[in-house]
């Protein structure tokens, strides 16, 4: 029974990994109808950007966060100043082509910069978890788990419950309506970029210290992340959080029970069955192009 | 009988060259292709170039990093000597991306100058598997560090191992776990790619050979971000011992934290992989205390603690076995080209093959009619970070 509950507990921290990820793509699907390719990427330049500060400057662990997140925040201004919005009247494949193409431009720059030697980040705290009978718990995926439902939580008041939520929430849906009630649109869509980029950003602070700081690390998550938000409903804010989950916990107990070399195999044949039995994912709606 | 050099670095480092595929080195290297391909760039005449196809991106980057100082260790302390037949060797190095594709397309673009005498190809046999057709159409030599015992036993002539192969790992693994450490119920780990599946199949064979049983083996895709099912399917067998096969450090050092975090104190021997200076830095104490087999150990023969002392001077990171093979690859070629007095690729076949007693930092080299260079492994401890030398064993050649 013991075995159960320790897959689950890794299972929903590496979910929880996705689920920021998916977040991201989501929040920028629903800002622009565009799907950003670099999204992956944002959580490479997170788990990098804690090593610059925390080990190569020393700078306490807190402070390197806030200037981390900080960074990503500039980060992703310029990437919307860059990558969308000279393509904003453009159709759908010339931006997603330049989102790739971004993705590309991270990659090696950091590569050309830091090197491909992968590199270790100390985690959150020095306590390396604690027992509950059989079942181990990783301080670490502790944190990833806790945070991840505190910014669920949060990023639902936000959209619910504020001025500028709602203003976001009203460009999503229909752009030209926004702008025609006095929305900058364009302020708007600047905002869910920062956001998604402080969100990968997070993302990527939270699963290096497990997985360790390298190129490669943004698209060690997005694939699975990227599938997380289809499973969940393309555009969905919850099904993205409960398709990261399910992805996590699924090719996690796939793993143990069935098979650990096509873990990755359950994950996608899931994404397989949601795209022929429900194609809108668990909470999409079912049409075909948004209003 | 080949002597061990004393090497003068600095002189050759103009020489070299080397080619990113990467943004503005993409085209960059589209342009050298075409001047290379028009004759235009051919190295001087005084020049043996030798080609060499290594990971400077992807997941083995670090490792391909290695390889390249190696080399350039080689060229130098031979070049110092006033070159090969009276000529200078020269480095020409393309990414192989850590992927087959890649190293297909590096091997190619190396290819394509006539004027490289000899290769050096993938330090992993799933690449060294992808270059075999390219290699038997090129029909040049291609020293290889790809461990695969099938490379050399698929009927290229082509191919020379500069480590000793799976066969032999897996001889040790077994025979020391067994026989030294007394254990008889063994957990394998093995990345399923053509490395670690051949090691599984190898190691499982030795186990049972000594009378010793697998009670689980656990393969697992490289690049895996979670190994839990695999700890707890180990933690929830009888196993004594673990027995590994990981071709990537970053796994490794992903499953060492899981295992020591989910409480298995299990004894381990490892594949060369687990004494990396990579998986060192990744794994920390998770790694204390394991045991590995290396084919490169600085204090198994006095070559090689030269060689660690001149590596480690010029670098300043200890050497492991992904720069000492490659260093050995230069100098065999060397000795081969000065044996065959000439760069015939037949001729130097022949000269490869009629190596015997080459002191190398890896060992001492007797090729066999198949191209392996070495028959045997060293024993290792980590102990509390340091690779502590238990003894050499050598098997005699086929």
């Amino acid at each position: 029974m013991g075995i159960i509950f320790q897959l689950l507990f890794t299972g929903l921290g590496i979910g929880a990994v996705y689920a920021l990820v998916a977040l991201g793509f989501v929040l920028i699907y629903r800002a622009t109808n565009v799907v950003n390719f670099a999204q992956g990427q944002f959580a490479m330049l997170g788990g990098y950007g804690m090593v610059i500060t925390t080990v190569t400057l020393g700078l306490p662990y807190w402070l390197g966060i806030l200037i981390t997140l900080a960074l990503m925040a500039v980060v992703g201004a310029i990437f919307n100043l860059g990558v969308y919005y000279p393509l904003r009247f453009r159709s759908f494949l010339p931006v997603v082509i330049s989102t790739i193409g971004a993705s590309i431009l991270i990659t090696n720059l950091v590569l050309a910069l830091y090197g491909p030697e992968p590199t270790t980040l100390p985690g959150l705290t020095d306590y390396p978890g604690f027992s509950i009978g059989p079942v181990f718990f990783d301080s670490q995926y502790v944190a990833i788990i806790v945070i991840s439902l505190i910014l669920v939580v949060l990023q639902y008041v936000f959209f619910e419950h504020t001025l500028l939520g709602k203003k976001l929430q009203a460009v999503s849906q229909d752009k030209e309506m926004a702008s025609l009630l006095g929305i900058r649109v364009s302020a708007m869509i600047m905002l869910t970029f920062v956001y998604s980029a402080v969100l990968g950003g997070i993302a990527g602070i939270l699963v290096a210290p497990i997985l360790f700081v390298s190129v490669g690390l943004g698209a060690q998550i997005a694939l699975k992340a990227f599938a997380a938000t289809i499973i969940g409903g393309f555009g969905d804010v919850a099904g993205a959080v409960v398709g990261g989950l399910t992805i996590g916990v699924v090719e996690t107990l796939g793993a143990y029970y069935v098979s650990v070399p096509y873990k990755d195999a359950f994950a996608f044949l899931l994404l397989f069955l949601f795209l022929l039995l429900r194609p809108q994912g668990f909470f999409g709606e079912k049409i075909a192009e948004k209003a | 009988m080949a002597v061990f050099r004393p090497w003068k670095l600095g002189t050759a480092s103009k020489t070299m060259t080397r080619r990113r595929t990467n943004g503005l080195g993409g085209i960059l290297l589209a342009a050298s292709f075409i001047l290379t391909a028009s004759g235009v760039a051919r190295a001087a005449d005084d020049e043996i170039e030798i080609g060499m196809a290594t990971p400077l991106t992807g997941p083995a980057a670090e490792s391909g990093k290695y390889g390249e100082w190696g080399a350039e260790l080689a060229i130098a302390e031979i070049n110092g000597q006033g070159g090969v037949l009276g000529r200078k060797l020269k480095l020409v190095i393309e990414d192989d991306q850590t992927t087959n594709p890649g190293i297909v397309a590096a091997f190619n673009r190396l290819a394509s100058n006539p004027d490289i005498a000899v290769f050096l190809g993938s330090v992993r046999s799933t690449q060294v598997h992808a270059m075999d057709p390219d290699v038997r159409r090129v029909a040049k030599p291609v020293f290889i560090g790809g461990t695969d015992p099938n490379l050399t036993h698929m009927g290229n002539p082509w191919f020379f191992r500069c480590r000793p192969n799976d066969t032999y790992s897996a001889k040790v693994i077994a025979d020391f776990g067994v026989h030294t450490l007394g254990f008889k119920k063994w957990a394998l780990v093995t990345s399923t790619d053509a490395f670690g599946s051949s090691g599984n199949k190898l190691l499982t064979a030795e186990l049972s050979a000594l009378g010793a049983s697998v009670v689980t083996s656990q393969g697992y895709a490289n690049q895996t971000p979670d190994f839990t099912p695999v700890v707890l399917a180990i933690k929830g067998s009888d196993a004594e011992v673990i027995g590994s096969y990981f071709t990537y450090e970053q796994d490794l050092g992903v499953f060492a934290r899981q295992l020591r975090q989910l409480g298995v104190r299990l004894p381990w021997v490892g594949s060369p992989s687990i004494t990396d200076t990579a998986a060192l830095h990744l794994a920390g104490p998770a790694l204390w205390g394991t045991y590995g087999i290396a084919d490169f150990n600085a204090d198994s023969s006095p070559e090689a603690k030269r060689y660690a002392e001149a590596y480690q001077a010029a670098h300043h990171v200890p050497a492991d076995q992904f720069s000492a093979w490659t260093y050995d690859a230069i100098h065999l070629a060397a000795i081969a080209i000065e044996k065959a007095k000439s760069t015939d690729p037949k001729a130097l076949r022949e000269a490869i093959l009629s190596i015997r007693g080459y002191h190398g930092a890896e060992g001492t080299y007797d090729f066999d009619a198949n191209g392996d260079g070495l028959h045997g492994y060293n024993v290792v401890k980590n102990d509390h970070g340091k690779i502590v030398f238990i003894k050499r064993v050598d098997f005699p050649p086929p």
